[in-house]
């Protein structure tokens, strides 16, 4: 009874995952004014696997409400937030978005944290005709509903976000372009569609594919797939990544002692308050990844976030998460449209965001009929120990630098 | 063929490392039939009490394990008593499923709280070294980590057949009414089994957090492949446990290698599975007799 219990158990638990539930409920304390406060509704991950995202989504939300309230508000009337955790849980973040509409009677919904809650939580929104302008939900998830009431606050839908260094690579004159390449890629839906996506451009400008793959998300062990690899001794590694797997791929890189001449991660390598501790700052130096926001960036009202973020939260600039930054986004959207058409009405604003460009500091925002972005990431690049934007040109604080040098270089 | 040889080098510095989690997941079944389904998660909090000792202390963290190892048996003898000990009863192997898995979930909910649920390594200045000897890559913090899973694994049978408490364990194991009869404290023996067997999981903790990222919930993933090469092994068998946990290495990075790495983590089960069909007991277990 004890081996059938325990075989059942060791084949089942591969999916194993519980979330511990706690609600907690936090508010911009609005200024005392006459006018009724605008009332915003966010569900947010302030517990479970998206905990720390979900924070830094949370700083970025009340960062903004305090700015906009400070002067005095949106269209004269002060905002006020009733965020409510979701604890990672798509189904509760549904929930909370329901109730917000429903019993709160808000005048506003803004996105939760990740693809896997805002699709959700996008549909509630549309069945009530309320605007979905959300931060984070960047996944095919997301667009697949075809929902119009979605607005994402960053520069480009997240499986296109590798499209920059494709497109940095074809820029490049022929002979320095890399002649072979491979593509190890997470099975995920916001990872290996990006690997996908740069092999598709990549293939057709006639970079041979000496090595492709997906990994499981339980993979721990890098070392395998790095030998194999090595052994097709590729000029380009391409690495459709999530962070744990992108710090594990480097380390086993550099273990095997093998050095491409380009590497690109989708993730890991952007994270510049993680990376280089997860992988020994001195092995970080060449290495790509995609953007979609930077804190040098010249974007509207960029420098004014970065310095009101660090003022409000301390650390520095570089340590600021883009996170905080995409849910600041959505707070500019809201201010600028309010601004533009003078109502917040949700159909008027739905009808008003899928028209012009929206600044904000993401960047210039516009978007198409089901909420993607038209932009394109930044094309980033560790280059002397510190995280640069190298592309596109216009926005670059650096030019991109390659080969990559040896690992410890 | 390079391929193959690295693989299985790869895999058997790996098995090396879940042998020693593994054993002590064994070891507990065998004296008190308690599946310890937090022993993932004590692996983790052995790799974040490893880590903090690195980050702040400057231990490193093969010599953290002399500090680990003993606080985790504390530990274990602590969760025996207040949580393992009073389940009694024909549900009590059961019942000890639900424990340990509130316990797992408690410890990766305590270390959510305190180091937040990004990844984390434990990085010392040899992390990334390796050596090439004919041609293969032999990383140094995955051959430390074997040597000393291997140490460690010696010293626990060395334990086992040649103290007084060994001798008590193994007439525990096999038949705890005899052994009770003949003045085995059977209490003490499970307490303190209890506590050696985290205390293993505390040791290979250490050295996981050098060698893999981990964050609070890495232990799911480890929990299942431990559950897999107990039972492959034969349930409360430590040498069974080894050989398994070393084959399944090799498994799992040859089919990386020469497969796809997609099938890597799933062939855990179907190798599972496979020999669950062909020899229900395990590879050194026994087969139950049944009236």
């Amino acid at each position: 009874m004890i081996r059938n219990t325990l075989a059942r158990l060791a084949v089942l638990m591969g999916a194993g995952g519980l979330a511990a539930a706690a609600a907690t409920a936090g508010s911009a304390a609005p200024r005392h004014v006459s006018a009724a406060p605008i009332k915003i509704g966010i569900s947010l991950s302030l517990s479970g696997d998206f905990s720390d995202p979900g924070k830094f989504a949370q700083q970025g939300y009340k960062l903004w409400a305090k700015t906009v309230n400070a002067k005095g508000g949106v269209l004269g009337r002060q905002v006020q937030l009733i965020i409510q955790d979701d604890a990672s849980s798509p189904t509760q973040a549904a929930t909370n978005y329901q109730n917000f509409i429903t019993k709160n009677k808000v005048d506003l919904v803004f996105g939760p944290f990740s693809t896997l809650l805002s699709a959700p939580s996008a549909a509630v929104a549309h069945r009530y005709g309320y605007a979905f302008i959300e931060p984070a939900g960047g996944g095919p998830a997301v667009f697949d509903e075809k929902l119009n009431n979605v607005f994402f606050t960053q520069p480009a839908p997240v499986i296109e976000s590798g499209d920059v260094f494709a497109n940095w690579i074809l820029s490049l004159p022929k002979s320095q372009r890399p002649k072979t390449a491979a593509y190890p890629a997470l099975d995920d839906p916001f990872s290996s569609p990006i690997a996908d996506r740069i092999r598709g451009i990549l293939e057709k400008a006639g970079v041979k594919t000496v090595y492709k793959s997906i990994y499981a998300s339980e993979t721990t062990d890098m070392t395998p797939i790095v030998s194999k690899i090595a052994a097709a001794k590729p000029d380009a590694i391409i690495g459709g990544t999530q962070a744990g797997d992108g710090y594990a791929l480097v380390k086993a890189l550099v273990q095997a002692k093998y050095s491409p001449k380009f590497l690109f991660l989708a993730n890991g390598p952007n994270s510049p308050g993680e990376f280089p501790s997860k992988v020994g700052a001195k092995n970080v130096n060449g290495i790509f990844s995609a953007s979609d926001w930077f804190p040098q960036a010249r974007n509207p009202g960029n420098p004014a976030f970065v310095k009101a973020y660090v003022k409000a939260y301390g650390g520095t600039a570089a340590a600021i998460d883009p996170g905080a930054a995409e849910a600041f986004a959505v707070g500019q959207v809201v201010e600028a449209v309010a601004k533009k058409i003078g109502s917040i009405d949700n159909t008027k604003v739905i009808a008003a965001l899928h028209k012009g460009t929206w600044p904000t500091v993401e960047g210039v925002l516009s978007w198409n009929a089901i909420g993607q972005p038209q932009g394109q990431d930044l094309l980033v690049e560790w280059i002397g120990g510190k995280l640069y934007p190298v592309a596109p040109a216009k926005v670059a604080l650096k030019k991109p630098f390659f080969p990559k040098p040896g690992w410890g270089k | 063929m390079h391929e193959v040889v690295q693989a299985v080098i790869l895999g058997v510095l790996v098995g090396g490392i879940y042998a020693l989690m593994a054993s002590g997941l064994t070891l507990v079944f065998g004296i008190m039939k308690v599946i310890n389904v937090a022993q993932g998660a004590l692996v983790i909090l052995a790799a974040y009490l490893s880590y903090a000792l690195f980050s702040h202390l400057h231990i490193d963290p093969f010599l953290s394990i002399l500090i680990v190892t003993p606080a985790m048996f504390v530990l274990g003898v602590a969760v025996q008593l207040i949580f393992v000990r009073s389940l009694r009863g024909p549900d009590a192997s059961d019942l000890s499923l639900l424990v340990t898995w509130a316990l797992a979930l408690g410890i990766e909910g305590v270390l959510s709280v305190i180091f937040k649920t990004t990844f984390r390594v434990t990085s010392p200045s040899y992390a990334d070294n390796s050596w090439t000897i004919f041609g293969y890559q032999v990383s140094e913090v995955r051959l430390f980590a074997f040597v000393a899973s291997a140490v460690l694994l010696f010293l626990l049978s060395l334990l086992l057949t040649r103290s007084r408490f060994g001798r008590s364990v193994r007439a525990t194991v096999q038949n705890p009414t005899a052994a009770t009869l003949l003045g085995v404290d059977a209490n003490r023996v499970q307490t303190l089994s209890f506590g050696l067997g985290v205390s293993m999981a505390a040791a290979a903790g250490a050295v996981y957090g050098v060698i893999y990222p981990f964050n609070p919930g890495s232990h799911y993933d480890l929990i299942s492949r431990l559950l897999s090469i107990v039972v492959l092994g034969g349930l409360g068998s430590i040498g069974g446990a080894v050989v398994a946990a070393l084959t399944m290495g090799v498994v799992e990075s040859l089919v990386a290698v020469e497969i796809a790495p997609v099938w890597s983590s799933f062939s855990f089960f179907i190798v599972l599975i496979v020999f669950l069909l062909v020899r229900p007991q395990g590879i050194f277990g026994l087969r139950e007799r049944t009236l």
